[in-house]
Parts: C-alpha cells; sequence; structure tokens
C-alpha cells in the first residue's frame, strides 16, 4: 500500500456513483472523439494533399472557367513532368438526389499519370482508357450505389443539365490518402463534344506534377506569370493550399463543431467536480483523522487530485473503448459508405486518441483543484466533530 | 487481567513517577473562543502534568473542556495562553507543518468512532501512519502485524472494518496508535460506542499499553467504570479543574 494506492481505492467507495460518473466521463470522451473525427475527416483531404503537385484555377473565382490551351503552356515550364485539367460536373443519382458525390470530367490518361495513386486492374484502366462514356468510379461511391463494373448508369447533370449515361467501367482505390475513394471521373471529351460551342474547350483547373516537391511553390509562381497578360489570369498554389482554400468555405461549421466539442468537455469537467465534491464531504471526518495522524494537506490535496485523475483516466479508457467500434465499423463505415466525398476516411485518428485521453486526465485534474484545497484547508478540530 | 486488579497495578505504577520522564507539562493554558462577538473561554488556566507510563483520564459534564484541553496536547489544537510541552517540545511555538510531525512522531490517536478507512483492511489501517516515514513495505506491513498482535486481532488481519465488531474495531484503531510507538497515547472517548464486556477488552488493552509499553496515556471519558482504569482522574467544570 502507498499514498497513490490509498487514493485509487478511494475511487470505490461509493461504486454507483463511481460507474455513473466514469459512464458520464466515457460519453462526453465518445462524443468528443466523434466530432474532432468529423473535422479531422473533413479536413484530411487538405492535410494529405500531395506536395508535388500545383492546382491552377482562374484568378477571380472557382467557378470561372479557363482555356484548355493552357495546358500546352504549363508544360513547358521546367521540372513540370505532368498536366492534367478537369471540369466540376455535378452529378446526381436520379432516384437518391440528396446523396451527395464528386464527379469531375478529366482527360484519363494525364489523369492517371498525375494522380498515381489511384489504383484499379490493367483490364479496367485499359476499358475506361478507350470508351469515351467510361467512367472511373471510387469504391465507396460503388457500394454505396450499388454500382458494378460493366454497368450502365444514367446521371443527372446540373451544371451540364440533361441525362447523361456512362458505362462503369473501373473501380478505383487509392494507395495514399490524399485521393478520396468516393468520386466519379469520366471522359472530358465526351463532356465536350456533348455541349454547346460557348462552354467548349473549358477546363474547370488544371493540376500539374513536379519533378521536385520543394518547386511547388515556384512553379506556382510561374504558371501565374506565364498567364499575367492574357484575359483568363490564373491562380496557382500548392494542392494542400488548394484544398485548405476550399475547405476554408465552411470553416464556420467547423468552427462550431469544435466549440461543441470543447463544451462537451467543458460539461464532463462539472460533472466530474461535483462528484469529487460530493466524495471530499463525504470524508470530511476520514480527513480530519488523516491530519490528526500526521498528514500534511499536501497529502489530502493529493489523496483528492489522485481520485479525480484515476475516475477521468477509467472515463476516458472506456470512452475510447467505445468510440472504435462506435467510429471504425458503426457511424465511419455509414460515413464513408454515404457521405464518403465528404468523410473519405472516418477512422479514430491516434492523435485525437491521445488528446482525449490526456485531456481526460487533465479535465480530471482541473475539476478537482477546488475540492482538493477544501478539503487540504480543513481544519483539523472541526473535521474530527463532525461525525459522532 | 481484571479491571480491579489492574486499576492496582496502575496505581502502583505512578508511586515512583519522580524517576520518569515527564511526557505532559501544562502551565496556565487558557484557551477562548470567539462566537460571533461572544467570548466562550473554553478553558481557564490549566497546570498538568503526566510522566512516562502514566493514564491519566479526564472527567466532566458536556462543554466542561475536555476534549479541546486533550486536543491542545496532543497538537491538534493551540492554546490561547500558557505553555504546552509534550514530549520535550514547546507545542504553542511550532507550526503547523512541525506540529503534524509532531504528532505522527509522538502521538497515538484513538477516537470514540474509530475513523478507520473502510476501502482498508485491518492491517492497511494500522499500517497507515507509517506510510509518512522512511520504512520499505516490509517493515510497514511487518510492524503492523505487530500491533495488531498485541490487540489480539492476528486473525482479523485482512477483514475489512465493516467485517469486524465495535470492539474489534477499536483494538484495529489501538493497534494503529501504537504502530509508530509514540510516547502518547489520547483516546477520546474510547469505551463510547461500546457495549459493557467490549469496553472492560478496550480499557484492559489501554492498561496493558501503560504498563507493559510504558505508554502515556490520557483519556477523556464520561464512564465512571472507565475513569477506574486510570491512575489520576481529573474533573473538568466550565473549563478548570474541580
Amino acid at each position: 500500500m502507498n499514498l497513490a494506492s490509498l487514493a485509487a481505492r478511494n475511487v470505490l467507495r461509493n461504486k454507483l456513483r463511481t460507474v455513473l460518473t466514469v459512464l458520464g466521463v466515457a460519453v462526453a470522451i465518445l462524443a468528443f472523439v466523434l466530432l474532432r473525427t468529423v473535422i479531422w475527416s473533413w479536413t484530411v483531404s487538405a492535410e494529405y494533399a500531395a506536395k508535388d503537385r500545383v492546382a491552377t484555377r482562374h484568378k477571380v473565382t472557382f467557378i470561372n472557367p479557363l482555356p484548355v490551351r493552357y495546358k500546352t503552356q504549363i508544360e513547358q515550364i521546367p521540372g513540370v513532368t505532368h498536366v492534367t485539367w478537369a471540369n466540376w460536373f455535378g452529378a446526381k443519382h436520379p432516384t437518391r438526389e440528396s446523396d451527395f458525390f464528386q464527379s469531375i470530367a478529366v482527360d484519363p490518361p494525364s489523369f492517371l499519370a498525375v494522380y498515381d495513386e489511384i489504383i484499379l486492374p490493367q483490364a479496367q484502366r485499359e476499358k475506361w482508357l478507350s470508351n469515351r462514356q467510361g467512367a472511373l468510379v471510387g469504391e465507396s461511391l460503388a457500394k454505396q450505389f450499388g454500382w458494378k463494373v460493366g454497368d450502365r448508369i444514367t446521371l443527372a447533370g446540373t451544371i451540364y443539365p440533361g441525362d447523361w449515361q456512362f458505362d462503369v467501367d473501373a473501380i478505383y482505390t487509392v494507395k495514399r490518402s490524399s485521393m478520396d475513394k468516393a468520386s466519379l471521373m469520366f471522359h472530358w471529351d465526351y463532356l465536350n463534344d456533348s455541349i454547346g460551342p460557348r462552354r467548349k474547350d473549358e477546363a474547370g483547373w488544371f493540376i500539374s506534377r513536379v519533378k521536385n516537391a520543394g518547386d511547388a511553390v515556384n512553379t506556382a509562381k510561374r504558371i501565374d506569370a506565364l498567364f499575367d497578360d492574357q484575359d483568363a489570369q490564373t491562380l496557382s498554389m500548392d494542392e494542400h493550399a488548394m484544398n485548405a482554400s476550399f475547405l476554408g468555405m465552411f470553416s464556420a461549421v467547423l468552427t462550431a463543431i469544435d466549440l461543441v466539442s470543447i463544451v462537451i468537455l467543458v460539461i464532463m469537467m462539472l460533472i466530474l467536480g461535483n462528484t469529487i465534491a460530493m466524495g471530499v464531504r463525504e470524508r470530511t471526518n476520514e480527513y480530519g483523522m488523516l491530519r490528526a495522524l500526521g498528514f500534511l494537506p499536501k497529502h489530502i490535496a493529493s489523496f483528492v487530485l489522485l481520485e479525480a485523475m484515476v475516475v477521468g483516466l477509467a472515463g476516458g479508457c472506456f470512452g475510447l473503448l467505445l468510440s472504435y467500434p462506435v467510429v471504425e465499423q458503426g457511424l465511419g463505415r455509414f460515413l464513408e459508405e454515404n457521405m464518403g466525398s465528404m468523410f473519405p476516411y472516418f477512422h479514430v485518428d491516434p492523435p485525437i486518441a491521445g488528446l482525449a485521453l490526456a485531456l481526460s486526465i487533465a479535465l480530471g485534474l482541473v475539476a478537482a483543484i477546488v475540492p482538493a484545497y477544501q478539503a487540504s484547508k480543513l481544519n483539523v478540530v472541526d473535521s474530527l466533530r463532525r461525525v459522532g | 487481567m481484571t479491571p480491579a486488579s489492574s486499576v492496582a497495578e496502575a496505581a502502583s505504577n505512578t508511586q515512583d513517577l519522580g524517576s520518569k520522564a515527564l511526557v505532559i507539562e501544562v502551565k496556565g493554558l487558557s484557551k477562548t473562543y470567539f462566537r460571533g462577538k461572544e467570548k466562550l473561554e473554553v478553558l481557564r488556566d490549566l497546570s498538568l502534568t503526566a510522566h512516562e507510563g502514566e493514564f491519566i483520564a479526564l472527567m466532566g459534564p458536556s462543554g466542561s473542556g475536555k476534549t479541546t484541553l486533550l486536543n491542545i496536547i496532543a497538537g491538534l489544537d493551540r492554546p490561547s495562553s500558557g505553555s504546552v510541552r509534550v514530549a520535550g517540545a514547546d507545542l504553542a511555538g511550532m507550526s503547523d507543518s512541525a506540529l503534524a510531525g509532531f504528532r505522527a512522531a509522538n502521538v497515538g490517536f484513538i477516537f470514540q468512532t474509530y475513523n478507520l478507512l473502510p476501502v482498508l483492511t485491518a492491517r492497511e489501517n494500522v499500517e497507515l501512519p507509517l506510510l509518512l516515514t522512511s520504512l520499505g513495505s516490509a517493515e510497514r506491513r511487518r510492524r503492523a502485524e505487530t500491533a495488531l498482535k498485541v490487540v489480539g486481532l492476528s486473525e482479523r488481519m485482512d477483514h475489512y472494518p465493516r467485517q469486524l465488531s465495535g470492539g474489534q474495531e477499536q483494538r484495529v484503531t489501538i493497534a494503529r496508535a501504537i504502530v509508530t510507538d509514540p510516547k502518547l497515547i489520547v483516546a477520546d472517548e474510547p469505551t463510547g460506542d461500546l457495549d459493557r464486556d467490549s469496553a472492560d477488552e478496550i480499557l484492559s488493552l489501554l492498561r496493558k499499553l501503560q504498563t507493559e509499553f510504558k505508554k502515556t496515556i490520557i483519556m477523556v471519558t464520561h464512564d465512571p467504570a472507565a475513569a477506574e482504569s486510570a491512575g489520576t482522574v481529573h474533573h473538568l467544570d466550565k473549563g478548570k479543574f474541580k
């Protein structure tokens, strides 16, 4: 027996209260992990962006297109190895309109060269490259809509109105987290040949791959300088910055989620503080006895703080144990399958798990500061007089 | 040992006090409390001495100042005036932390309500004061077991307080009081919550501590039978010895 084990054993004095408190902390930690994972999953595409890719868009806004002929000029810049371009298509499933997914018209050969993290069987690759109406579908999206290779699908165009038919030629997965698994890509030629002359030969954006990741920023400057005297000027940045600027549009939502996760922890701290304060009040006489035996105020404070830490740690561990099945198997699987374009990787990030555990201990300690101070300042004679 | 024989033995132990060390020396002790603007004189100019191996009982009606005097001698409370020397230490001049150290080294406490920690076994409760020493866990355990043997609870070492009778709980408290081998044992109504037989067992144990282990004991009690066990009985009334 030592001072720490004595404090730890006090935790089980009132088993029901301790169990309920640990459950309360566990639920708070589960909610914290869940909300933090939402933020992490939402921003992960920006965090995992390839460092050797440069995105180029119209200088004014995402919405304004660029001439597709820029591709040839960008390719001439030293250090640029591949260039591809794409148009946002904005397709919707005809019967599941609320299920948002990313659909993009791309130049297949250059697209696969730039996005080398995409993995698909060779036969499917060749089929997609050769079929103008072919679609490359991410495995999460295919699962979400039940699509299989060989299916003919019809999607409703929003930016380019009408019913568009595609052949599911290939289903891809990825070897790095810099690309999601919930997008649909199809031939830019198919789109370009199907629309009126006013919107022909336009690219929504260009993506260039550079030889050295360290040259990405300079390459972006060179690209912009190249078109500085053109009607359609460009804004280039590395892929991480581009994704981050896109996410910036949702910053208010992310901040709100962030705040809610903090509020949950504050509530957890108050619950824990209340439990600890009740325990201290009930044990006034015992603290008086310990002081009589020669224990110092710092010992009494340590007992209270350690007890709170143990409850916080137990709640944190239990909350994390709960969060893995809930996040990884339950909600995570659902979100990846049904909202894969927004939450491509919905898993418990180890740093989030570590943060949750550390916070459960730290907040346990903070919650116990006032009760610990009060317990340490108890008058010995008054404490002994309270019972009997 | 019967109560009568132990009283005789206790009396014999008080006969040669002059050759024994002075453990308690109280001179001109007063204690005043303020309840709002009202001044309450709880103890008034008290003087008291106790030598090694002396057993003193403090009696008196409620509010007479018995427990206050006991608390001051034990280093739990401070006098308003006068001097208190216990085991050679001047308690009035000590800081709170020095008083805590003094209590840990020199005073064993026996409370009316036992004050055992319910989450600890009898042995662990007895071991509690030794956590403040530099002793290793094996030595702490050995000393706790020895103390429990002295009070006759070797068979109940691993029992929790809820598994013990009142008398057994008080014996654990006594073991806890002696485990650090203090010079002074203070007991506040040690038999107050016990039936007659259990009370006699506890008093017998206290006399054993006095006679065999030469402990100085000062006990507050309302029970005349308990007071008979002590070699000296002081009656307090309105803060003064009668």
